[in-house]
């Protein structure tokens, strides 16, 4: 279920088939670690931040520390507002579905987003719809991305906000993940946990 | 083959051995012209200054020359403009004809409302009319490539600081940087012919000049270029005239010292020293000398009512020249702005002037991008069915072969 008129966070700047980077359009803007995104284009992608980072924009530029005779820390960038210009906040989310004629299917879309696709944070009625057949999890949960348990774990507590009754979601989010991990209950034990915290 | 780092590491040796050997010649100059700074009559000099012929540059003295200045207050609310250029230079091995300045523009603006804005615009220059300057008069055309075309780039710089202050109407205090003189020094003495000087500097710098004296007249917009690790000696030339140092009642180099071998004449008892020298021993962080101005003839000539003027500062990390029109050093209150905001802007720089070095990086223009230029180039020849040639030494430099 797309939602339409969802605010853009950013834009796509590398893409592959089961991932892809994209850069904010505020410094630092980016959607928390495990929120469900959704792309632009011919295909849009669902999609799970995984890893969020910031930079400077030119790779031969090292930031140096500039606030030792500053009282705050915002007064750093407040007396030096280049630097908003200057690093870039880009963030890596995994693939996880996609829209196909206007159903979410829980596989890879064939093409992926194209560079310059806009990038949407799912508002909750969007997650909920999303997270609500029990196929969610499966591209997320073998996706082998770092701190795997951290980011399925994140997306659960998102997940979790969005439905009426998160505790029912919670219940269900484990029986797939014990369907995920057949033989690795401390693990399953482990997200759900987290998730809860 | 590379260089053969062997055979030259003997003679860079024998060079810092010769640099270590004069230092001590070079530290009692510095003394002798640190001593001549601090009891000189700066009239006096300047007097002497109108009725010498001397064979090096004198700065113009306006009172004194031995004043330090602390650094200003800085109003909260100001705003940094500065523009920096680069460009790829006419390639004859290249198979079209063509240049490119890339211009790196800045505007940062402090206070209540910090906001920002970085951009650069790379323009194409293919025309025979960008390719020659014409002189109107005899038909005569000189190439712009080379120096000539680094000048170009400079006058582009000034124009486009001009159209950068235009752009940000308003009333916030302004300072507007540049890198480097103020001076276009590669079009003095007999280089070029006249028309070329009318073609940059009467057409297009002095123009340009005038819309910054003129917005300067509304608000407060400040003009000043930085000048990083100055190699000058306008001031310490003027000590040179000093009567302890130059004898004669009014100077004549070539008919009073010509004959001396150098190093003989009286005045080279503080030769080798140089402003940046002389200010880095006098100077307090934040402090900047006196202003002085140039007396150097494209100036006298050109220039008219825009008369470079110049003080050296102490940056925090380094002494500079900040080189201001007449109509900044002749205001207290620019002159000022361009004291404390290049303070200001080397602070928060890391020892050089922020804008200035945001500007560089939006205009640099690298080893890489020139290759892919010049694919570009190849490229879009080859898309119209233009033959592509290079010439066959180009060639053998990029195809290494045995």
């Amino acid at each position: 279920m797309v939602v339409e008129d969802t605010p853009r966070v950013g834009e796509v700047v590398e893409s592959g088939s089961t991932a892809f980077v994209a850069q904010s359009y505020r410094l630092y803007g980016a959607p928390p670690l495990g929120v469900l995104v959704r792309t632009g284009g011919p295909c849009p992608a669902y999609a799970v931040v995984h890893d969020v980072a910031t930079r400077g924009i030119d790779p031969s530029r090292r930031p140096l520390p500039r606030g030792k005779s500053e009282a705050a820390e915002q007064d750093v960038y407040d007396n030096n507002p280049q630097l908003e210009h200057l690093l870039r906040t880009e963030f890596r989310s995994v693939i996880v579905g996609h829209v196909d004629d206007g159903e979410t299917r829980y596989r890879l879309p064939p093409s992926p987003p194209p560079i310059y696709a806009f990038v949407y944070a799912c508002p909750a009625a969007e997650v909920a719809a999303f997270t609500s057949s029990a196929d969610s999890l499966r591209l997320l949960a073998g996706s082998g991305v770092a701190a795997a348990e951290e980011v399925v774990s994140a997306f659960l507590r998102h997940a979790m906000a969005a439905h009426g009754d998160p505790t029912a979601y919670l219940a269900g989010a484990g029986r797939q993940l014990a369907v995920l991990f057949p033989r690795d209950f401390r693990t399953v034990e482990s997200i759900l946990l987290r998730a809860a915290q | 083959m590379a260089l053969d780092l062997h055979k030259i590491a003997g003679q860079i040796a024998n060079m810092a051995s010769g640099l270590g050997e004069r230092r001590a010649e070079r530290e009692a100059h510095l003394s002798l012209a640190l001593d001549t700074l601090s009891s000189a009559e700066a009239d006096a000099i300047e007097m002497k200054r109108l009725q010498s012929r001397t064979t090096f540059l004198v700065a113009r003295l306006r009172g004194s020359l031995a004043g330090t200045h602390p650094c200003p207050a800085l109003p909260n609310d100001y705003a940094a403009l500065a523009v920096d250029g680069s460009h790829i230079d006419v390639d004859r091995h290249l198979a079209a004809q063509c240049y490119l300045i890339n211009l790196g523009t800045v505007r940062i603006r402090y206070g209540e409302q910090p906001a920002a804005h970085l951009g650069s615009e790379p323009r194409l220059y293919t025309n025979d009319e960008d390719m020659h300057l014409r002189d109107p008069a005899s038909g005569r055309t000189q190439a712009l490539e080379g120096s000539l075309l680094g000048a170009l780039r400079a006058v582009e710089e000034l124009r486009a600081l001009a159209a950068l202050a235009e752009q940000a109407d308003d009333d916030t205090p302004t300072l507007a940087l540049i890198d480097g003189s103020l001076i276009l020094w590669g079009l003095g003495g007999q280089a070029y012919p006249d028309f070329v000087r009318n073609a940059l500097i009467d057409d297009m710098f002095l123009p340009a000049l005038d819309r910054l004296r003129e917005m300067a007249r509304s608000r407060r917009l400040a003009l000043a270029a930085y000048v990083s690790l100055p190699r000058s000696t306008d001031v310490v030339n003027a000590l040179r005239l000093d009567g302890r140092r130059c004898p004669y009642a009014a100077a004549n180099c070539d008919l009073h010292c010509g004959a001396l071998a150098t190093g003989r004449r009286p005045c080279d008892s503080i030769a080798g020293v140089t402003d940046r020298d002389l200010f880095e021993r006098r100077l307090g962080a934040g402090e900047r000398s006196d202003v002085f101005a140039t007396t150097s003839s494209i100036v006298e000539s050109s220039y008219a009512e825009h008369s470079v003027h110049f003080f050296y500062l102490n940056a925090g990390a380094e002494i500079a020249r900040v080189e201001i029109p007449a109509w900044v050093a002749d205001s207290p209150e620019l002159l000022s702005l361009a004291h404390a905001g290049i303070v200001d802007q080397c602070g928060k720089g890391h020892g050089y002037p922020v804008a200035i070095s945001e500007a560089h990086e939006q205009a640099v223009v690298t080893a890489g991008d020139r290759e892919q230029f010049r694919a570009i180039v190849e490229a879009a020849l080859g898309a119209n069915r233009l033959p592509v040639y290079t010439s066959l030494k180009d060639r053998s430099k990029r195809v290494k072969w045995l």
